[in-house]
């Protein structure tokens, strides 16, 4: 049985919107991994991960996302999330990752306030 | 109180990637069954996830199997679902991993599967002896409004 995760990227002009479909678990995380780090490859320093469509995610996967925003914050960038279910954004909070990614309840709020 | 034994439901799945979304479905259908609200259904599938992947990641057991129990009861004033998830690997000391935790809301990339349950469930109990396996009860409540 596999859960396959699908990812979508849009570019901003001041950063880029990655778009979840599924479950985030350690195949699912790398693979948000693999799109964020090209687009910090790519000078992207803004990034914001809408999981609307995601209602699952287990702590590994949250262990990977801490990882991206480890990354970008070395790199001097931010990430945020939005659109997330009332379950996965306690959860956030309690894994940490609220401390230094902002939540947003929806896109529009996310990017206006990012700057997107 | 009266107490009525509404649903109850029994898997042995194989530890293989990604099965414990099949058991966090099962639970989610049962829960909506009940009546449960949307957000006690996600943290029940969420903290059932968080349980079969410490038995398939932590356990060693050699069946290389999870055992699971749903049994899902109406009271008067609501409903509750206790759910049971055993593997036969090599135990754990509980208080141990507990030491290990850092402070909710503190980064931390790995082990904070048992926190998650703790917090998304209403009881936990964990039974586990030395090379005699584990397993965690849980019970979700919820009151009629």
């Amino acid at each position: 049985m596999t859960e396959e995760l699908k990812v979508a990227v849009e570019r901003k002009p001041r950063g880029a919107v990655l778009y979840t479909k599924g479950y985030i678990n350690n195949v699912g995380g790398e693979e948000i991994a693999n799109r964020a780090y090209e687009l910090m490859d790519d000078g992207v320093r803004t990034l914001l991960l809408n999981l609307r469509e995601t209602k699952i995610v287990n702590s590994i996967g949250i262990s990977i996302l801490i990882e991206i925003i480890e990354k970008m914050m070395d790199k001097g960038g931010k990430i945020a999330f939005c659109c997330l279910t009332p379950v996965i954004h306690k959860t956030f909070q309690i894994m940490g990752l609220a401390n230094y990614a902002s939540i947003f309840d929806n896109e529009e709020a996310a990017s206006k306030e990012l700057g997107l | 109180m009266t107490t009525t034994a509404e649903r109850q439901m029994e898997l042995t799945l194989p530890m293989v990637p990604d099965i414990e979304i099949a058991a966090a479905r099962a639970v989610g259908n049962l829960a909506r069954e009940m009546g449960m609200s949307s957000e006690h259904v996600d943290e029940m599938m969420h903290a059932v996830i968080e349980a079969c992947i410490n038995a398939r990641e932590h356990s060693g057991c050699a069946d290389n199997r999870i055992y699971l129990r749903f049994l899902g009861t109406s009271q008067d004033d609501g409903s509750r679902i206790d759910i049971w998830v055993t593997d036969h690997g090599r135990g754990f000391d509980p208080e141990e991993a507990r030491s290990r935790r850092t402070a909710p809301g503190t980064p931390h990339k790995r082990g904070r599967g048992l926190q998650l349950i703790e917090l998304h469930m209403d009881e936990v109990d964990i039974s586990t002896t030395l090379n005699g396996g584990t397993t965690i009860h849980m019970v979700k409540y919820e009151k009629k409004s």
